[in-house]
C-alpha cells in the first residue's frame, strides 16, 4: 500500500483509489474462479481410451454357420452383425443403427436388417431403405479361408 | 438493487441482513480460535467437492477399485490434483476438528447455553472418524486392506455386539469386495447425509447464541471490550485464510503426493509398518500396549471398554462439569492431549 | 521321501555301524593305518557306493575274503586273486556288471548299461586299445574305493565338480605331453558364460565339459555337428541358422558352425559388436567386405537402433519414476521392447535383414511408447509444477487484496465513527 498522509482528507483520491482496488479485486477473483474452474473442466472430459487396433476378427468356423441366421459381433469397441444369407454366402455390416445407435438385428422372415428402435429397416447390403435411419450402415469385408470366417475393415468404404 | 428487492418480496433476506450487520465477533488474545471452525468447514466444503468428481470415475468393487483410483491418478486430466485435495484436506480435516474440540474445551465454550453445540460437534467429530476410516479403504491397496482387516477385527472385541459388528461391516466373514461396496456407502451416501444434518444442528447453533466468550474476557470492562462485526470484516478474514489453506493444500499435493501403494492382495502377507491413520493412532498403540489380560477382562476389550466409556463422558462434559472442579477438568484435558501425542508419536517412532 | 529317507539312515547306519565281515579288509586295514591320512587306501571305503550294496574287495581283485588271518589262503594260493587291475582290465572288471542289465536292474530299473561301449567309442578308448594307459578309465572320473553315486554333490562326476575332475589331466602341460598340445581348456571355460553360470551361480542348467563332449563316449565333437551339440539348448538359433543361406556354405567348406563366431571353451556373452566390421566376427572369413559387409552393418544397425531406443526409454521412465509419477503401465512396454530385443538377438542367426526388422518391429514400437509416455510424464510433471506457480500467484494476490479491503473497511470505519462523535 502506498505511504498515505494522515493528515490528507480527500474524498475524490479516496473514491478513485476505492474503486481502483474493487475493481483489482473483482479481476483477481474471476482469475481466480477461472483457475478453480478449468481443473474441474479438464477433470469432467473423459481421457481418451488408446484405440483397440483391430484389424481382424476370427468369425468361426464356417460350415457350422446356418443360413439365414446371424450373429452380432464384436470389432474392437464396436458390434457387427455378420449374416449369412440363404444362399450361403457371408455379409458383414456395422451393427450399429444410423439413426440413434441402437444395435440391428437381423429378420430372417423378409432377409432384413431392422432396428427395433423405431422399426428402421437396411437391405442385405446395409441400405436403409425405410424407417427413419438416415444413412447405410458400413460395410466390412468377410473373407472365408479354410473354412474360417475373417471379418476385416473395408478400407474402400 | 432490483434483484434485492424482488428476492425481498418472496424471501425476508432483510432479516437476514440485519443479524448479519448486528453480529459482532469478540476481538482479544483467542479470536484466532474463532478461525478453526471455519477452517473445518471449508475443508469439509472441499472433501465435498473433490469427491463429487472423484466419484465420476471411481469404480467400487475389488476388480475395478484399485484400477480406477490409479486411472484417475495418471490418465483424468487433473485427476491427481482431485485426489490429492481430497487426501490432503481429508487429514487436515481431521486435525483441525480436533485442534477445534480441544480449544472448545479448553476455554470452556460448551458451557450453558451450548451444550447442544458441544454435543453436535463432538458427533461431527466421530463421523469425521468414520469418514476417514471408510474412505481409507475405497484405494482397495494393501496398506488400506490390513487396516480394514485389523480395524474392524477390533470392533468384534465390543462386548455382547462385537461379532455383529465386525459382520456388518465386513459384509461377510472377510475383508472382501462386499466390504469395499459397503464401506463405499457408507462413504459416499450414508456419512455425508447424517453429517450435513449435525453440521447444520451445529452451524445454526452457533449463529443463534453468538459467539462464546472465555470467563477471563467476559470480566474486562466493557469500555475496554473490542468486537467486529461478523460482516464484512470476519467474514472476508475467513475467506482470506480459507484461500491460504487452499494454496498450502495445493502446495502439498503437488510436492508431497500420496502414494498408491500395490493392490490389495488377501493372499499375500500383511506389510511391515503396518499402522492405521494417524488419528487412530493413539488408540490402535493403547491396544498394542495392553496386557492380554487384564483383571478379568481381555486386554482388548479392555481397551476398547475405556476408550468408549472416555468418550461418552467427554460427549457429556457439559452436563458433567461444575465450575468447582473447573481445574480439575482443565488438567484431565492437558493429561488427555499429552496422552494422545505421546502414543501418537511412540506408535510412529517405535 | 521319508521311505527313502529311513532306507538311506537303515542302510548307513548298518555299513557306518558294523564294519565289513571281511578278512581283505580287515588285514589291509591295519596296514593302511601306518599310512598318511590323505593316502589312506580305505579313506572313503565305507562311503562307496559298492561297500553299501554289499560288495567287498574280492568283488573287483579276487581272492578269499573269508580266510581270516591266512594271507596264502586268501591271495597267494587262490586261483581268483587278481591283486591291482591294470587300466584295461578295470575297464573290463567294471563292465562285468555295469554291463549286465540283468544283473544292474537288481539295483536301479532305469540304469542304462552303454558306459563300456560308449567308453570303447571315445578318444580314452580307443587310445587305450592302442596301449596308451594315460587315459582316462573309469576309476580316474569315478575314483576308487570310495566310489560316490553320481547325483551325489560330492562325487568328482557330480556337475559342479567336472570341470575339475577333466582338468586333472587335461589341464596339465607335462601329462598331456605328447598327446594333446592344448592345455586351456579349463581356463577358458571357468572364464565362458557356461562356466560362470555353473561354478558361480551354481546353475545346474548350465552344460559342463561332459554335456558337448560327451561323458563316456568323450570325443570332440564333429564339425557337422557343432551346431545339434549347441542346439540342444539354443534351438531357436540352430534352427535360424539352420534356414539361413550360410547353412549350406559352411556345410560344404567343412566351417564350424557356432564356434566360428562365438569360440568353443571361452564362449562370452555375445554381443551386438560382433556385428560391427572392426573387432567384430564376420570380417574373419570376409576380409573382402563387400556385400557381407553391408549386411552385417545392416543388421548391426536395427539391432543398435531397437537398444539404443529401449536404453533412452530405460532411462526416461526411471527419471519419471524419481519424479513420483505414476508410470506403472510403462513398465509392460519396456518389459515387451526387452523382450522383442532378446528375440531380435536370436533373429540375427537368420542372416536375414527382412527376418530381424519384424522381430525387431514390436520392440521399436513398445519401447517408442515408452518414450513417448515417459516423457508426457515428465512435461505433466512440470506443468503441475507451474501450474501450482500460477495459481500460488492468483492465491496469493487475491489474499492480499482482501487484506487490503479488510484494512480500508476497518479504516473507513474507524473514520466514519470519528465523524460520528
Amino acid at each position: 500500500m502506498n505511504k498515505r498522509d494522515p493528515l490528507e482528507e480527500s474524498p475524490p483520491g479516496l473514491t478513485s483509489r476505492r474503486s481502483f482496488l474493487d475493481i483489482l479485486l473483482g479481476a483477481t477473483l474471476f482469475a481466480w474462479l477461472g483457475s478453480m474452474i478449468y481443473p474441474v473442466i479438464r477433470f469432467l472430459i473423459p481421457p481418451k481410451q488408446p484405440d483397440l487396433n483391430v484389424s481382424s476378427l476370427d468369425a468361426g468356423m464356417a460350415d457350422a454357420f446356418k443360413r439365414n441366421t446371424a450373429k452380432i459381433l464384436r470389432f474392437g469397441r464396436k458390434p457387427v452383425i455378420l449374416v449369412r444369407k440363404k444362399g450361403g454366402e457371408f455379409k458383414a455390416l456395422s451393427a450399429t443403427c444410423t439413426h440413434l445407435d441402437c444395435t440391428v438385428q437381423y429378420k430372417d422372415d423378409t432377409e432384413q436388417i431392422w432396428c427395433a428402435c423405431h422399426n428402421g429397416l437396411y437391405d442385405l447390403e446395409g441400405r436403409n431403405i425405410s424407417g427413419p435411419p438416415p444413412k447405410p450402415l458400413t460395410p466390412f469385408n468377410v473373407t472365408v479361408k479354410e473354412n474360417k470366417i475373417f471379418v476385416t475393415r473395408d478400407e474402400s468404404a | 438493487m432490483s434483484v434485492t428487492s424482488w428476492l425481498q418480496e418472496r424471501f425476508d433476506i432483510a432479516a437476514v441482513q440485519k443479524f448479519a450487520a448486528k453480529k459482532q465477533v469478540p476481538v482479544f488474545f483467542g479470536t484466532v480460535w474463532y478461525y478453526l471452525g471455519g477452517v473445518s468447514l471449508f475443508l469439509f466444503i472441499l472433501q465435498v467437492l473433490t469427491g463429487i468428481l472423484l466419484s465420476l470415475y471411481y469404480q467400487p468393487g475389488a476388480a475395478t477399485a484399485y484400477e480406477s483410483v490409479k486411472f484417475i491418478v495418471s490418465k483424468v486430466e487433473f485427476g491427481w490434483l482431485m485426489r490429492e485435495i481430497h487426501s490432503w484436506s481429508a487429514n487436515l480435516f481431521v486435525f483441525f476438528i480436533f485442534l477445534h474440540m480441544f480449544t472448545v474445551f479448553f476455554s470452556k465454550a460448551y458451557r450453558k447455553p451450548r451444550e447442544l453445540t458441544w454435543v453436535s460437534g463432538m458427533i461431527l467429530l466421530a463421523l469425521a472418524m468414520v469418514f476417514g476410516f471408510s474412505g481409507y479403504l475405497l484405494p482397495w491397496n494393501e496398506l488400506a486392506y490390513f487396516a480394514t482387516k485389523v480395524g474392524t477385527d477390533i470392533a468384534g472385541a465390543v462386548p455382547f455386539i462385537g461379532s455383529f459388528l465386525t459382520q456388518v461391516l465386513r459384509a461377510g466373514d472377510e475383508v472382501s469386495g462386499a466390504t469395499l461396496s459397503r464401506f463405499y456407502s457408507i462413504h459416499t451416501a450414508i456419512l455425508p447425509l447424517v453429517f450435513i444434518v449435525f453440521l447444520g444442528i451445529h452451524l445454526i447453533m452457533i449463529q443463534v447464541q453468538g459467539m462464546s466468550v472465555p470467563e477471563a474476557q467476559e470480566n474486562v470492562p466493557p469500555e475496554k471490550k473490542k468486537t467486529m462485526p461478523f460482516f464484512p470484516n470476519f467474514v472476508v478474514r475467513d475467506l482470506m485464510l480459507w484461500l491460504i489453506m487452499l494454496n498450502v493444500i495445493a502446495l502439498l499435493a503437488v510436492f508431497f503426493p500420496w502414494e498408491i501403494g500395490l493392490k490389495a492382495d488377501p493372499l499375500t502377507s500383511a506389510p511391515a509398518g503396518i499402522r492405521p491413520e494417524w488419528y487412530f493412532m493413539f488408540m490402535f498403540q493403547t491396544l498394542k500396549l495392553l496386557p492380554a489380560h487384564l483383571w478379568f477382562l481381555e486386554g482388548e476389550v479392555f481397551g476398547i471398554l475405556m476408550f468408549g466409556v472416555g468418550g461418552i463422558i467427554w460427549l457429556l462434559v457439559p452436563f458433567l462439569e461444575k465450575p468447582k472442579y473447573t481445574k480439575l477438568w482443565t488438567s484431565v484435558g492437558v493429561g488427555i492431549v499429552l496422552y494422545m501425542i505421546v502414543l501418537t508419536a511412540w506408535g510412529y517412532l517405535v | 521321501m521319508h521311505l527313502i529317507v529311513l532306507l538311506y539312515f537303515i542302510t548307513s547306519v548298518n555299513t557306518f555301524g558294523q564294519q565289513p565281515e571281511d578278512a581283505c579288509y580287515q588285514c589291509h586295514l591295519e596296514i593302511d593305518q601306518d599310512q598318511d591320512a590323505d593316502d589312506r587306501l580305505f579313506k572313503n571305503y565305507l562311503q562307496d557306493i559298492h561297500v553299501q550294496r554289499g560288495f567287498g574287495c574280492a568283488d573287483c581283485h579276487g581272492g578269499d575274503p573269508e580266510a581270516f588271518d591266512d594271507e596264502d589262503a586268501a591271495m597267494w594260493d587262490n586261483d581268483s586273486y587278481l591283486g591291482e587291475l591294470s587300466p584295461l582290465d578295470e575297464v573290463k572288471m567294471c563292465a562285468k556288471c555295469h554291463s549286465n542289465p540283468t544283473f544292474m536292474s537288481k539295483f536301479s530299473v532305469s540304469v542304462s548299461v552303454d558306459q563300456e561301449s560308449q567308453y570303447w567309442s571315445s578318444k580314452h578308448g580307443q587310445e587305450l586299445k592302442q596301449g596308451n594307459e594315460k587315459v582316462a578309465t573309469c576309476s580316474d572320473c569315478h575314483g576308487v574305493h570310495g566310489i560316490l553315486a553320481t547325483d551325489n554333490p560330492n562325487s568328482a562326476v557330480y556337475d559342479f565338480n567336472v570341470p575339475k575332475t577333466c582338468s586333472k589331466c587335461h589341464s596339465s602341460k607335462n601329462y598331456m605331453a605328447g598327446l594333446l598340445d592344448k592345455t586351456d581348456q579349463y581356463d577358458d571355460y571357468v572364464n565362458s558364460v557356461h562356466g560362470v553360470a555353473l561354478l558361480d551361480k551354481q546353475d545346474v542348467a548350465a552344460p559342463a565339459c561332459n554335456d558337448c563332449h560327451g561323458n563316456h563316449g568323450a570325443a570332440p565333437p564333429e564339425i557337422g555337428s557343432i551346431k545339434e551339440i549347441c542346439g540342444s539348448c539354443h534351438a531357436q538359433n540352430r534352427d535360424l541358422f539352420q534356414k539361413s543361406h550360410l547353412n549350406k556354405i559352411f556345410k560344404d567348406r567343412g566351417i564350424p558352425q557356432c564356434e566360428s563366431c562365438h569360440g568353443n571353451h571361452r564362449i562370452l556373452k555375445p554381443s551386438d559388436n560382433y556385428l560391427k566390421w572392426d573387432g567384430g566376427v564376420c570380417v574373419k572369413c570376409h576380409p573382402a567386405g563387400g556385400k557381407p559387409k553391408l549386411l552385417a552393418a545392416e543388421l548391426f544397425n536395427i539391432l543398435d537402433s531397437l537398444n539404443t531406443q529401449l536404453e533412452s526409454a530405460n532411462l526416461l521412465v526411471e527419471q519419471a519414476e524419481i519424479k513420483g509419477m505414476e508410470i506403472s503401465e510403462l513398465y509392460f512396454s519396456l518389459e515387451e521392447a526387452h523382450n522383442a530385443l532378446i528375440h531380435s538377438r536370436t533373429a540375427v542367426h537368420s542372416f536375414n535383414k527382412d527376418f530381424l526388422l519384424e522381430a525387431a518391429r514390436p520392440g521399436l514400437t513398445a519401447s517408442a511408447d515408452a518414450l513417448a509416455g515417459a516423457q508426457a510424464s515428465l512435461n505433466e510433471f512440470d506443468f503441475r509444477r507451474k501450474g501450482l506457480f500460477g495459481a500460488s500467484l492468483i492465491f496469493s494476490f487475491l489474499a492480499l487484496l482482501l487484506y487490503l479491503k479488510i484494512k480500508q473497511v476497518e479504516s473507513s470505519k474507524r473514520k466514519d465513527t470519528k465523524h460520528e462523535k
